[in-house]
């Protein structure tokens, strides 16, 4: 029985080498080169005949784009909408990373520290860059909030930024931590069925039932990495 | 566990980047702007029809307004012209009536003076015969010293009695 963490295990295709850096194309990069397209082309499928009175196919598109802009919307408000693009393009890349991982061999890139960190890292330097547009120098008062007496500034000022900081940082616990633990039963409870003989067929339907299970955990993970991507960006945009 | 293995730190970071800012490109240029223009020209669309709508709405009320002043004028006429042939066949009715009760008057009236004229002959034709009457009485029975003219004075006198 091989170890439920080699699935996790990250292979080089390509070795590519930048300035002593090791950039190579892995695994895991084929998985995420792999949700960009597979998500741009299902979506360009869908969009090819675009007609007001909407088909099937064109629905999809057009379902997930009101499901994002009633998130952002919700969390963010009417002004969060100029940033759509950005809070999509997290939802897509985020489900199309959970689910295309479920495919046997697929590798997972989502249930990498690394990636979803670098990921969290973005959407949290997009929340600065927009909350220093829209507040200038007012955008201090996120680790201040107004009406705190200043004797308290030397003690609230690093509660709030240890707090502002750990938000990519849960960011990228759930997520990974979800898809790692999604992944590692799957595999030990498949391991069962070769080991079971006969009887496999209890873990085989056990463990169907948890693949479908696991498309669910996927997109409910990438629906809450967007929600809380949108709650940050809210915060960055307003008063708190 | 190869999530804590830092070999591979670098070459995700740096695939992550690359595909999530593709992925940013494709969408915000090519995708979203699809859907975003169709779902837009729907809308317009759909706000078209309803404003369509209102528009004709507006005029089927109006059309209602209008049929009913129509029909108010219609009614109100019908009153008057019924009113005006009440008014000329009650004139008509009364002048007949008018026409008639002369008529009938000159009748009756020409009816009683013929009657009139009629007892009079007869008056007289009874006074004559009773006076041819009284004559021959009085020469029947042999009275001499009366004349003629004094029965018939006698029978006159008698009738206006």
């Amino acid at each position: 029985m091989s170890s439920p963490m080699e699935q996790f295990k990250i292979e080089p295709i390509i070795p590519i080498q930048v300035g002593g850096y090791d950039i190579s194309f892995t695994n895991s990069s084929l998985f995420m080169v792999l949700a960009v397209v597979l998500a741009t082309l299902l979506l360009a499928f869908c969009l090819r005949r675009r007609t007001v009175i909407p088909s099937l196919a064109q629905s999809v598109p057009e379902s997930l784009y009101d499901f994002v802009a009633g998130l952002l919307r919700e969390n963010v408000g009417v002004e969060g909408l100029k940033y759509f693009p950005f809070i999509f393009t997290i939802f897509m890349f985020v489900a199309f990373g959970n689910v295309l991982g479920l495919f046997p061999y697929a590798f997972t890139f989502t249930s990498h520290l690394a990636a979803v960190g670098t990921l969290s890292v973005i959407s949290l330097l997009f929340n600065i860059g927009i909350g220093i547009k829209k507040k200038r120098l007012g955008y201090l008062r996120t680790f201040l909030p107004r009406g705190i007496p200043l004797v308290l500034a030397p003690l609230i000022i690093p509660i709030e930024m240890i707090s502002y900081l750990s938000k990519p940082f849960s960011l990228t616990v759930r997520l990974v931590a979800n898809m790692t633990v999604g992944h590692i039963m799957l595999k030990i409870i498949a391991g069962f069925i070769m080991a079971a003989g006969v009887l496999g067929v209890v873990p085989f339907v056990f463990d169907a039932g948890i693949v479908v299970f696991e498309i669910f955990i996927g997109l409910l993970q990438a629906f809450i990495y967007t929600v809380l991507s949108c709650i940050y960006l809210s915060e960055a945009l307003h008063e708190h | 566990m190869p999530q804590l293995d830092p070999t591979w730190y670098v070459s995700q970071m740096f695939w992550l980047i690359v595909c999530f800012f593709t992925m940013l490109f494709i969408m915000s240029k090519i995708i979203l702007p699809r859907i975003a223009y169709i779902m837009d020209k729907r809308q317009r669309r759909i706000d078209n029809y309803l404003e369509k709508a209102r528009e004709n709405k507006a005029l089927a009320e109006q059309s209602l307004e209008n049929y009913q002043k129509a029909i108010a004028e219609a009614t109100a006429q019908a009153q008057a012209s019924l009113e005006a042939m009440q008014k000329e066949l009650d004139e008509m009715v009364s002048k007949r009536q008018e026409e008639l009760t002369r008529k009938l008057g000159k009748q009756i009236r020409d009816s009683e003076m013929k009657i009139a004229q009629g007892r009079e002959e007869a008056l007289a034709q009874v006074n004559e015969m009773s006076e041819n009457l009284a004559w021959e009485i009085v020469k029947k029975i042999g009275i001499k010293d009366i004349s003629r003219k004094e029965v018939k004075n006698a029978v006159t006198a008698a009738a206006e009695e």
